[in-house]
């Protein structure tokens, strides 16, 4: 496969996310632009220029109407998708380190750092009627501070995943935190849903990623790695999980540089074993996102480079031996 | 800026009017059966380079919302960008390819269907070496004692389809051919299993083990295979030990061997003698 590198950024990527069909591919990065591709040719639709530092997570509604985004620069905006029209922006007391929106595109869920004497906490708002208004809920964190974010079944349960390696459960019916587990023990770099909805698989600094059920939270399967795992997509029409990820940038030039580490690197969502790898990264993969028809997937990395894979047919046509 | 009007003019023109002569020509593009074809010139390092990029032009069916974002304007840093993606921020990497790490078969795949279906047209297929359905290229007795020989059947009648891996059905080795004569006649006077040894003599010195056990694999099973090695330069000092699991085996590798040409040197083989009888 020949890949497309999407060379919109100048810094290292933070977050990429396909919209529901997945023509279009969101990047952000910790250069201010937002950008969206089409993801097809890999032609540059536009950029959303207004965040004034780096931007950590960004969102799309199941209609590909609008955009979420939060950033280092205290603010959470709303974009319309495609004309890259600020909608709004509220300001928050620290950093915004995710943004979600809900299955139905009415809410969006954001956490912001823990910073100074700033509590880590997490916000619920209303897009509806297209602008940000105040939050209507504002869910508090107890010890650490949420570094990946989830919205469960119909809008009712948000999962949030922590820096010290827990996930939380809160029903938000009655605002009121049902489950907590520490299956990590180290932070959770991210989190993203089966496509049904019924599973989520995590990606920890602890090298391992694990599957969970939502409901539940129940941990169903666990994909060791020797790294630090920084994304992890679950195959919308396989049983695969792709992995990401490698040592944190800062320590990239102090160990070794062998080649390989920075792989995307294909497991088995069932046994749990590694059955392929593609290279082409210089530096950690950061995000990780399976196009919904699972034909390609894309990697953002800490080189600044977006990378659209289309798989050969070698992939399409492999199956896992169970004999071996 | 043309000089013009001899008017004096500063170096710093003339240099630009330099620039201007070495007139750029201009871009073109030509869509053609499907292929967006895109000139361009431009200069590196004082030499004229033209560059040309192709497009290939796909017309996909897509869900209808799909098709009204394609027919959106570009908006915030790429508003001036032409339709079709920009070289500069749209790249083709590399080929990369998946590395499978189980299952290294089934990359191979194709090669085998060709194969099969070859095999299927019949006689299609046929290995110069030892006759077999397969591709000399691939011939399991390549570089060992069997190549190339006429006469390798008549010697040799253990090489039947039956013990030909390519065969692929087990047989146990008390049903294999050989097994049956041996509880006749070769156990009586087998003396024990040092009897099953062969000495072969006269290999050259850049002999490795891997090379005699190809040479030897052909005949028969071996439980043990000895290579006598230099001690300081780690080089085959001429000679190697074989222990068959069969007599027979042994017997046919001797009848074979003895007088094998093999790496330009000719090969003599016999039974493995006690110490001081060599």
């Amino acid at each position: 496969m020949k890949p497309i590198i999407l060379q919109g950024h100048e810094r290292s990527i933070t977050k990429i996310v396909y919209n529901r069909e997945g023509d279009l591919l969101f990047s952000s990065a910790k250069d201010k632009t937002i950008n969206v591709w089409f993801s097809l040719n890999g032609e540059r639709l536009g950029t959303f220029d207004g965040h004034n530092g780096a931007v950590w997570g960004i969102d799309v509604d199941w209609q590909t109407t609008k955009l979420v985004s939060g950033g280092a620069d205290n603010t959470i905006r709303l974009w319309d998708c495609l004309t890259g029209v600020e909608l709004g922006c509220l300001s928050t007391q620290s950093a915004v380190r995710t943004s979600k929106f809900s299955y139905s595109g009415t809410s969006i869920a954001y956490s912001t750092d823990a910073a100074l004497k700033q509590n880590c906490e997490i916000f619920l708002g209303d897009v509806r009627g297209d602008n940000l208004r105040n939050p209507y809920m504002t869910l508090p964190v107890r010890d650490s501070k949420v570094t990946a974010l989830l919205w469960g079944e119909v809008d009712e349960l948000l999962i949030a995943g922590f820096e010290n390696g827990e996930i939380s459960q809160w029903d938000l019916r009655m605002a009121k935190e049902v489950n907590n587990i520490c299956e990590h023990n180290n932070s959770i770099n991210d989190m993203q849903t089966s496509k049904d909805g019924t599973l989520f698989v995590t990606a920890s600094k602890d090298n391992t990623a694990k599957l969970f059920d939502i409901d539940t939270l129940e941990c169903l399967k666990c994909y060791k790695t020797e790294r630090p795992v920084n994304s992890a997509a679950l195959s919308p029409v396989y049983e695969h999980v792709v992995l990401g990820g490698g040592q944190e940038a800062r320590d990239v030039t102090t160990t070794s540089t062998r080649a390989g580490k920075f792989d995307a690197r294909f497991f088995h969502l069932i046994f749990e074993e590694e059955f392929g790898r593609v290279k082409g990264h210089f530096g950690p993969i950061n995000s990780l996102a399976f196009h919904p028809d699972g034909k390609s997937f894309s990697s953002g990395g800490e080189d600044g480079f977006v990378r659209v894979h289309t798989f050969d047919q070698s992939y399409l046509d492999y199956r896992f031996d169970v004999g071996s | 800026m043309p000089v013009a009007d001899g008017n004096i003019t500063s170096w710093a023109d003339e240099v630009d009017d330099i620039e201007e002569k070495k007139s750029i020509p201009p871009p073109t593009e030509v869509i053609e059966n499907g292929l967006k074809i895109v000139t361009e010139y431009q200069y590196k390092d004082d030499k004229l380079l033209k560059v040309v990029r192709t497009y290939k032009i796909e017309n996909r069916k897509v869900p209808k919302s799909i098709a009204v974002r394609k027919t959106l304007k570009k908006f915030g840093k790429s508003t001036n960008d032409k339709p079709g993606p920009n070289p500069a921020t749209t790249l083709i990497g590399e080929d990369v390819h998946m590395q499978f790490i189980t299952n290294k078969e089934e990359i191979d795949k194709p090669d085998d269907d060709t194969l099969e279906k070859l095999k299927n047209a019949g006689g299609v297929v046929k290995c110069r070496n030892c006759n077999g359905d397969h591709w000399t290229l691939k011939c399991p007795y390549k570089g060992s004692a069997l190549v190339n020989r006429q006469e390798e059947k008549k010697i040799v009648p253990g090489l039947d389809d039956k013990t030909k891996p390519a065969a692929g059905k087990y047989i146990p080795p008390s049903l294999r051919e050989g097994a049956l004569k041996k509880e006749g006649g070769a156990t009586m006077q087998r003396p024990g299993l040092d009897g099953t040894a062969i000495r072969i003599s006269n290999l050259s010195e850049s002999t490795e083990e891997q090379d005699l056990e190809q040479l030897v694999k052909p005949f028969g099973q071996t439980s043990k295979l000895f290579l006598a090695r230099d001690k300081i330069t780690n080089l085959c000092k001429g000679f190697a030990y074989v222990h068959f699991k069969n007599k027979e085996d042994g017997e046919r590798a001797i009848a074979k061997l003895n007088g094998y040409g093999y790496d330009h040197l000719i090969l003599s083989a016999d039974w493995s003698k006690p110490q001081g009888q060599n």
